[in-house]
C-alpha cells in the first residue's frame, strides 16, 4: 500500500480500485461472436452499472414510485395535464435552441410558434392550444444536438435517480440546465424556489408517466437492467433521428433521458383495474 | 416511390451516364433478383396489418366476451399473424448453435407460450381501443414497417410499428416497435444477459422462462 495521508489521494485510490474491480471482462479474440456482442452492448462498466441500478431501484421503490402514485391519486387529471403542459412550455426555449443548433429550421419554427401561442392563448402554457390546432410539439436536448454533430454516445452508464444514460447525454443535460431561461434571472429566494419547483415537478411528472412502462418491465422482463439499457439506447436513436415525426405522437413536456416515450398524461383507466 | 421520383431530376449527368452503362445495369439486375429473399409489397403488408389489427380490436372490444375468451381470441390472431419461430430464433441469436436439439425444441415451445401470453395479456386490457394506420409506411431492405396509431380512452395515443416480412409466401409480423423500441432487440439483449450471467448455459434461460410462465399464469388466474 502506498504511504499516503491525503484524504483526496485515498479517495482516488479507492475509486481506482473499485473501478478496476468492476469492469466487465472483455471476451478474448478467440471468440469473435462474444466480442462483437460485447462491443454491441457497449457496457464495459456493467458490474458498477448494475450496482448503481440496484441503488436506483431501492430509492425508486421506496420514494420515487410511491410519490408518483400519490401524485396520480391525489391530483386530479386536469391539473396534472396543466402541470405537464406548463413544464413543456417552460422547456420550449431549450428545445428551440437545440432545434437551431441542429439546423432544423422548420422544426424551430414549430417550436417558436407553439411557444407564442401557448404562452398567450394557452395562458402561460397551461393549455397546449397549439396541439389542439394540429401543431404538436417535439422534444430536443443538447445530448441529441451533440449526436447530430457527430459526437458518439460513449459507454453506457446507469446513474441513480437519473436512470440510464451515457457521457454524451449527461453533458447534454448539464448544458440544457445551464441554458434554462429560468436561471438567467439572477439569484434570490424566488428564483431558487422556481428552479427547484420546476425540477421537482419534472421528476414527479416523468415518474408518473412511467408508472405503467416500468411496471411492465418489472413484470415481464427476465433481466430488467438489460431491458432498460437496450430500450434507452434504442429510444435515444429514435429521438435523435426525429422519427417521432412519422407517427405524430409526441410528449408535450419533452422529458428526455429516461429511455421511454413520455406522451400525454395517463388517465385513470390506464392502470389495470382490480377485478 | 415518391422519394425515387423526387430523386430523379436531381441526378447528376455523370450518375445518369454511369447508370446507363451496361455493366452497372447488369450488376444492378443481379442484385435485385438475388434468390432467397422474397420482397414484400408495401400495399400487401399494409393490408395485412390492417386486417390483423381489425381482428384484434374486434376481439378486444366485443362486449359479449369475457376476459378469458377475449384473451383466447387475441392469442389465436397473434399466432396467425406473428412469425413466432423465426422471431424466437432471432432473439436467441448466436446461442441457437450452442443449444442442444432438445434445448432448442424446449426453447421454441416456451417462447411461443411467453410471447402469446405477454401480448394477449397486454392487448386484452386495452378495452375501448381504436387503431388507425399512421402517416407513413416504409420499405426497408428486407421488409416493410407499417406504422399504426393506437388510441385508448383517456390515455395518450402511441405509435406502434409492425415489421412485416414474407415468410414462406405469407406476410408475417417479425417485430413490434413501440415508440422506437423494438421488442425483438430488447428481448434479445434480455435473454443474452440471462445466459451470460449464468455461465453461458442455455438451460439457465429455459429455467427462467419456465419460471416466468408460472408467474404469468398466476397473474392471468387473478385477472
Amino acid at each position: 500500500m502506498l504511504p499516503t495521508r491525503s484524504g483526496l489521494a485515498r479517495t482516488v485510490l479507492l475509486a481506482t480500485a473499485l473501478l478496476a474491480g468492476a469492469c466487465a471482462t472483455r471476451p478474448g479474440d478467440d471468440d469473435p461472436e462474444a466480442l462483437a456482442e460485447f462491443r454491441e452492448t457497449n457496457d464495459p462498466a456493467e458490474p458498477t452499472n448494475r450496482a448503481m441500478f440496484e441503488v436506483h431501484e431501492a430509492v425508486d421503490r421506496n420514494v420515487l414510485q410511491p410519490v408518483a402514485e400519490a401524485y396520480r391519486d391525489v391530483i386530479p387529471q386536469g391539473i396534472r395535464i396543466a402541470i405537464r403542459n406548463i413544464l413543456g412550455n417552460l422547456r420550449t426555449p431549450v428545445i428551440l435552441a437545440n432545434d437551431l443548433m441542429q439546423g432544423e429550421v422548420s422544426r424551430a419554427r414549430i417550436t417558436l410558434g407553439r411557444f407564442m401561442v401557448n404562452s398567450t392563448i394557452g395562458v402561460l402554457g397551461i393549455a397546449d392550444v397549439a396541439r389542439e390546432l394540429g401543431v404538436p410539439g417535439h422534444t430536443e436536448d443538447f445530448g441529441q444536438t451533440l449526436a447530430v454533430w457527430g459526437v458518439g454516445e460513449g459507454p453506457f452508464l446507469f446513474v441513480p435517480l437519473l436512470g440510464p444514460s451515457n457521457p454524451r447525454d449527461l453533458v447534454g443535460q448539464g448544458v440544457d440546465l445551464a441554458i434554462n431561461p429560468l436561471s438567467y434571472f439572477g439569484q434570490g429566494l424566488l428564483v431558487d424556489t422556481a428552479g427547484w419547483t420546476q425540477l421537482g415537478l419534472t421528476v414527479v411528472d416523468t415518474r408518473e408517466a412511467l408508472l405503467e412502462p416500468i411496471d411492465q418491465v418489472r413484470a415481464t422482463s427476465l433481466d430488467p437492467y438489460s431491458t432498460l439499457r437496450s430500450a434507452y439506447r434504442q429510444r435515444r436513436g429514435y429521438e435523435i433521428r426525429n422519427e417521432e415525426d412519422r407517427g405524430r405522437v409526441v410528449g408535450p413536456s419533452g422529458v428526455t433521458g429516461w429511455g421511454q416515450g413520455v406522451t400525454g398524461p395517463a388517465g385513470p383507466d390506464a392502470r389495470v383495474p382490480p377485478q | 416511390m415518391t422519394r425515387q421520383a423526387a430523386f430523379q431530376p436531381h441526378m447528376s449527368a455523370m450518375k445518369r451516364r454511369l447508370l446507363l452503362s451496361a455493366p452497372v445495369l447488369a450488376a444492378g439486375l443481379v442484385a435485385l433478383s438475388r434468390p432467397g429473399r422474397a420482397e414484400i409489397d408495401l400495399a400487401r403488408a399494409t393490408a395485412f396489418i390492417q386486417q390483423a389489427g381489425n381482428e384484434l380490436v374486434a376481439a378486444i372490444n366485443d362486449p359479449r366476451l369475457d376476459l378469458v375468451t377475449r384473451r383466447e381470441r387475441v392469442a389465436a390472431t397473434l399466432r396467425r399473424t406473428i412469425d413466432i419461430e423465426g422471431t424466437g430464433r432471432f432473439i436467441l441469436g448466436r446461442y441457437v448453435r450452442q443449444a442442444s436439439p432438445a434445448e432448442l425444441a424446449e426453447y421454441n415451445r416456451l417462447f411461443d407460450d411467453i410471447i402469446v401470453r405477454n401480448l394477449s395479456a397486454r392487448f386484452g386490457e386495452y378495452r375501448g381501443v381504436h387503431f388507425s394506420l399512421g402517416r407513413s409506411q416504409q420499405r426497408t431492405e428486407e421488409d416493410v414497417l407499417v406504422n399504426t396509431i393506437v388510441e385508448r380512452p383517456n390515455t395518450a395515443a402511441f405509435s406502434l410499428d409492425w415489421r412485416v416480412s414474407e415468410i414462406n409466401g405469407q406476410p408475417k409480423v417479425v417485430d413490434v416497435i413501440a415508440e422506437g423500441t423494438s421488442l425483438r432487440l430488447t428481448t434479445r439483449s434480455e435473454y443474452s444477459a440471462v445466459i451470460q450471467r449464468n455461465g453461458g448455459r442455455v438451460a439457465a434461460l429455459l429455467d427462467a422462462m419456465r419460471n416466468q410462465i408460472t408467474q404469468l399464469a398466476a397473474r392471468e388466474g387473478r385477472g
